[in-house]
């Protein structure tokens, strides 16, 4: 039975090529994104299941109130693993990761001279026996249990010594300390949020020597027990920070509280929490994956419409069938074993799609895809439940019609398929609704991400470039300013903590002598020169001198350091900017006045309104030299400046960032999303044109007749289009209503996250409505002028 | 063997009621060769469908095998229809996408026989009519007298009592119409009841029993002596 059902079928689609071709089209482009976004969807969620006892390892986080503000950490004392594993018997082991590169870089020297290594942190220990990852060569346990010792991946292994076995005894100079690379461990995987280059031994630290309770700078993780209670565990903690804080809570007024996080849940979990690698937000895996399954419906409305329109052809054999003693279920065994097997050739055409395409999947997206899982035996399963779901639901619709049909009607050849039109009609909508919808989607995200290109940021960030600044050139950092600026290559040059776009130290303040009133403040340390070299506005006051004193100057009291406002911080304080000028506010611990009030400027992400910022000179914490450039040719200035840091700062390279450049970088995750929208929503119109293609093909072959008669009565091609496409528009409106609907509800929803938002007028919604319309139009045009072109005698004849 | 008592079926149109077959009272007995005549639109082809079951609107009662065809549940009467009726028609009605072979065969598949009896059936059938070396041709390649071979072949694959010919020689010329007259004439002598409906008197000759219909109603109802 099962081998005529699928003969049958083999031949019907054989047969009828536009239609097989266009159905396994659909379904094809379908299954490739489905599966793409799947293996995208199933490694964002792998991350950090790969280590034994996954789900009992937990990183401690700690949430820190002060001032009435409160904040999370990611990172805790150095003291806080110590104290876990000797004081509560929960704990099997636990390990401490000092990711450097939050701080600096360091210079890596194997014998031909320094290298800048951002990717290095210091572990204790215990790290592998909390992440058991593969020791690649060297001695399995003890790696890393005294100072000086490393760890390299294998990657950077190859890179300095050429392979891991080569790479083992050897050491390397990092900062000019001496090091012995005791193993080499495989790569990180993709799916770990960790992911460092090397790993060096926490003893080497000097808090790795004697752990403190401040200042916070460790990632903590502990391995719990298999059989212990965590919320236990967690009940237990505040005892544990009464005890060893308690007395510096009372005496800084501030209250500090560790909790967990499953260590599974860090790339997913609360984005607020660094990490070393950003995490993902789940949110857009949610949209990802309904967009996933936006796109199968889309591919199984094509075949359903198609499907059912084509039935008005295959009644004749229906009805046959029937005649012959075929039941209903026989039948629908023969319609739903022809939809199966386009499915599965879909199936298997899409894997070898993905096959080809996974690596520029991986240049675009940076993402891997596992396709080993897809070809696995649980990936094949799932193909294969996923084969038969979609084969079936676009099956049983026009299965049901087919074998619904009264055979001696059908013979007759006197049926119209009419009853099921408007499941067909709300299919088109809902086809359409789902192009427009996602149209929609790309361009309000594509106008926020223009919006946040293009926003004035209250400061200048064209043809500023930032380079590395290390404490060790601090005694000749002012001669490589003057012979920079000499060079004329550069206009200004300020050293700075960071780059303007993202501003991070906290500290408090308090207008002076008044602790009631004491708020969170960002701070940026920076030297005199920065208002000018990223030209903030200055709206009272007066700029920083060479006269100033540095905030870190000492513990001289007496001595207050100058210190300058934005508006947010002001408005905080209650003061104008005339009458805040030569104010004492207490700051960060220690007296100091108000020199200067600048206009607000964007130091965050535009998700985070402008919050209150205090500059203030201390070039000493500075890890930036921002570089003010002339306009005109980048590329010049930037060979001169190289030079000039090539002869003055030999150990050191030159690696330069664009501030502008580093600033669209912020928003890779939204261009991302807007990327994938714009990708998406194109294959989902490509989907429905084919199926409305498809659609209009059938209409006019069934309509080739009337076609043939108005046009002998002298009708234009326009005439014809009109007569073809009048329906269709009719369903095109109704989708572009309900798109209208969808595209306000999600440009609320969608720029919701942001504090800064584009205005976001009629153009998205009128452009995507448009785009789609005229795709429709050119296809029904094509299709209606085949018809048209059809000579009327010919047509006529076969009556 | 089947009896139709007081079968009315008509069409009702917005002022009156317009009958395609009024009154009709009919026995058959298995066994017979019967041959409906009479004008186009008289009713043999609806006539011919309410035998067969594929058409079941209609006012009366349908006896098969003194059982009321009404009072059959659907299960019993879907049975009915492929265990007992076979069907050839004018237009041959084979299915396009399926060869000679796969065209007998099809009645088989959806009677369950196990496929070593359907290799044995259709043998039999495609050495009968002289096909086994047409048996993996397509029907369009096919003349039209083969063509209706093939159906009769099918028709006849599944055994069935009663074989329903609709105009099965409409579209012949005469030497094809013979030919499958012949064979008729064969498979009623091996036992089959047949009833075809048709508009050439000479076929009525092979039959044992020729009813005109005119109208909808039955005018005559003769018996032919050969």
């Amino acid at each position: 039975m099962w081998k005529n059902y699928l003969k049958v079928s083999f031949r019907n689609l054989k047969k009828r090529k536009l239609y097989t071709g266009i159905n396994l089209l659909g379904l094809t482009i379908a299954l490739v994104s489905f599966f793409v976004i799947s293996l995208y969807i199933y490694h964002e969620w792998s991350y950090d299941r790969m280590y034994s006892g996954s789900d009992r390892i937990y990183k401690f986080n700690q949430e820190f109130v002060s001032g009435g503000e409160r904040q999370l950490v990611s990172t805790t004392p150095s003291k806080l693993v110590p104290t876990l594993m000797e004081e509560f018997p929960e704990v099997e082991t636990g390990t401490l990761v000092f990711d450097l590169s939050i701080f600096t870089s360091v210079m890596v020297d194997a014998g031909e001279g320094n290298q800048e290594e951002s990717r290095f942190a210091f572990v204790d220990e215990n790290f592998y026996k909390v992440f058991d990852f593969e020791i690649l060569a060297g001695q399995k346990v003890n790696l890393l249990n005294e100072p000086n010792q490393l760890v390299l991946t294998e990657n950077t292994a190859k890179r300095y010594f050429g392979s891991a076995q080569n790479a083992e005894g050897k050491s390397l100079k990092v900062d000019g300390q001496e090091y012995l690379i005791t193993g080499v461990m495989e790569d990180f995987p993709s799916n770990s949020h960790l992911d460092f280059d090397f790993l060096a031994s926490f003893k080497t630290h000097r808090h790795g020597k004697n752990p403190e309770w401040s200042p916070s700078n460790y990632y903590s993780y502990a391995k719990l027990r298999a059989d212990a209670d965590l919320e236990a565990f967690e009940a237990k903690l505040p005892q544990m920070v009464e005890k060893y804080l308690g007395e510096d809570q009372k005496e800084y007024g501030f209250e500090t509280a560790f909790f967990t996080q499953p260590v599974t849940n860090i790339h997913l979990g609360d984005q607020a929490l660094s990490s070393v690698k950003p995490g993902t937000d789940v949110k857009y895996l949610y949209i990802f994956g309904v967009v996933a399954i936006l796109l199968i419906a889309i591919g199984i409305i094509n075949y359903v419409n198609l499907a059912t329109a084509e039935a008005t052809e295959r009644n004749k054999e229906v009805g046959l069938r029937k005649v012959l003693g075929a039941d209903r279920p026989q039948l629908f065994g023969q319609f739903v074993s022809e939809s199966m097997i386009l499915t599965f050739g879909a199936a298997v055409l899409s894997l070898l799609i993905i096959y080809l395409i996974a690596p520029q999947f991986v240049k675009l997206g940076g993402v891997p895809l596992d396709l080993s899982l897809l070809f696995s035996l649980p990936g094949m399963l799932v193909l294969a439940g996923l084969v038969i779901v979609v084969g079936l639901l676009s099956g049983m619709y026009p299965s049901v019609i087919l074998s619904g049909l009264e055979p001696i009607k059908a013979l007759g050849n006197k049926v119209k398929i009419g009853g099921g039109a408007w499941v067909r009609k709300s299919l088109v909508v809902f086809q359409f609704f789902v192009s427009m919808g996602l149209l929609i989607a790309t361009f309000v995200v594509k106008s926020q991400l223009d919006y946040m290109q293009d926003v004035n940021l209250g400061y200048q960030r064209e043809h500023v470039v930032a380079l590395p600044y290390h404490y060790n050139m601090r005694k000749s950092i002012e001669y490589v300013k003057q012979e920079m600026l000499r060079t004329g290559s550069a206009e200004s040059i300020a050293l700075a903590a960071d780059m303007p776009i993202h501003i991070k130290a906290g500290y408090t303040i308090f207008p002076g002598g008044d602790n009631q009133k004491e708020f969170m403040i960002t701070g940026y340390s920076v030297d005199k020169d920065l208002v000018n070299t990223i030209g903030l506005k200055i709206l009272a006051g007066e700029n920083f001198t060479e006269q100033d004193i540095s905030r870190n100057v000492g513990n001289d009291s007496s001595l207050e350091f100058p210190v300058i406002l934005n508006e947010a911080a002001l408005e905080r304080l209650g003061w104008s900017p005339e009458d805040a000028i030569g104010k004492k506010v207490s700051y960060g611990g220690s007296m100091a006045y108000v020199k200067a009030v600048v206009g607000d400027f964007y130091f965050n992400s535009l998700h985070h309104q402008v919050e209150p910022l205090g500059i203030f000179i201390d070039p000493d914490q500075a890890n930036v030299l921002l570089v003010k450039m002339p306009a005109g040719n980048p590329a010049e200035h930037l060979a001169t400046l190289e030079s000039t840091w090539k002869k003055m700062v030999p150990d050191r390279p030159f690696n330069y960032k664009f501030i502008d450049q580093e600033y669209a970088q912020m928003y890779r995750s939204e261009e991302r999303v807007g990327a994938i929208f714009g990708l998406f929503s194109g294959i989902a119109i490509f989907i429905a044109c084919m199926g409305l293609f498809g659609l209009v093909s059938y209409v006019a072959l069934r309509r080739t007749r009337e076609i043939s008669i108005r046009k002998v009565l002298g009708a234009t091609q326009k005439d014809v289009i009109g007569v073809l496409s009048a329906d269709f528009f009719r369903l095109l409106a109704i989708s572009a209503v309900l798109a209208i609907g969808f595209g306000i509800w999600f440009s609320n929803a969608w720029l919701a996250a942001f504090a800064n938002r584009a205005t976001v007028g009629l153009w998205p919604y009128l452009s995507a409505i448009l785009v789609v319309l005229l795709l429709a139009l050119v296809t029904i045009g094509y299709r209606s002028w085949k018809v048209f072109t059809l000579n009327p005698s010919k047509t006529l004849k076969s009556d | 063997m089947i009896q139709l008592k007081e079968i009315d079926k008509y069409i009702e149109s917005r002022f009156q009621r317009v009958f395609i077959l009024k009154g009709i009272h009919l026995t058959i007995n298995e066994g017979e060769f019967i041959t409906l005549m009479g004008p186009s639109g008289a009713g043999k082809s609806t006539l011919l469908n309410i035998l067969g079951l594929l058409d079941e609107d209609y006012d009366g009662d349908y006896f098969f095998a003194e059982r009321n065809i009404r009072n059959m549940r659907d299960k019993e009467r879907a049975n009915l229809h492929k265990g007992e009726f076979g069907y050839i028609f004018q237009a041959y009605h084979l299915i396009d996408e399926l060869t000679v072979y796969e065209n007998i065969e099809t009645p088989l598949l959806y009677r369950n026989v196990s496929s070593g009896e359907r290799k044995s059936i259709i043998a039999n059938l495609l050495d009968r009519f002289n096909m086994v070396a047409k048996k993996d041709l397509f029907p369009a390649q096919l003349s039209g007298g083969q063509q209706q071979l093939v159906g009769i072949a099918r028709a006849i694959a599944g055994r069935p009592r009663v074989l329903l010919a609709d105009e099965p020689t409409g579209n012949l010329h005469s030497a094809q119409a013979k030919e499958i007259m012949e064979i008729f004439k064969e498979l009623h002598a091996e036992g089959t009841t047949i009833i075809q409906a048709t508009h050439a008197r000479e076929n009525a000759d092979f039959g044992t029993r020729l009813i005109t219909l005119v109208d909808g109603r039955i005018e005559t109802d003769e018996v032919i002596t050969s």
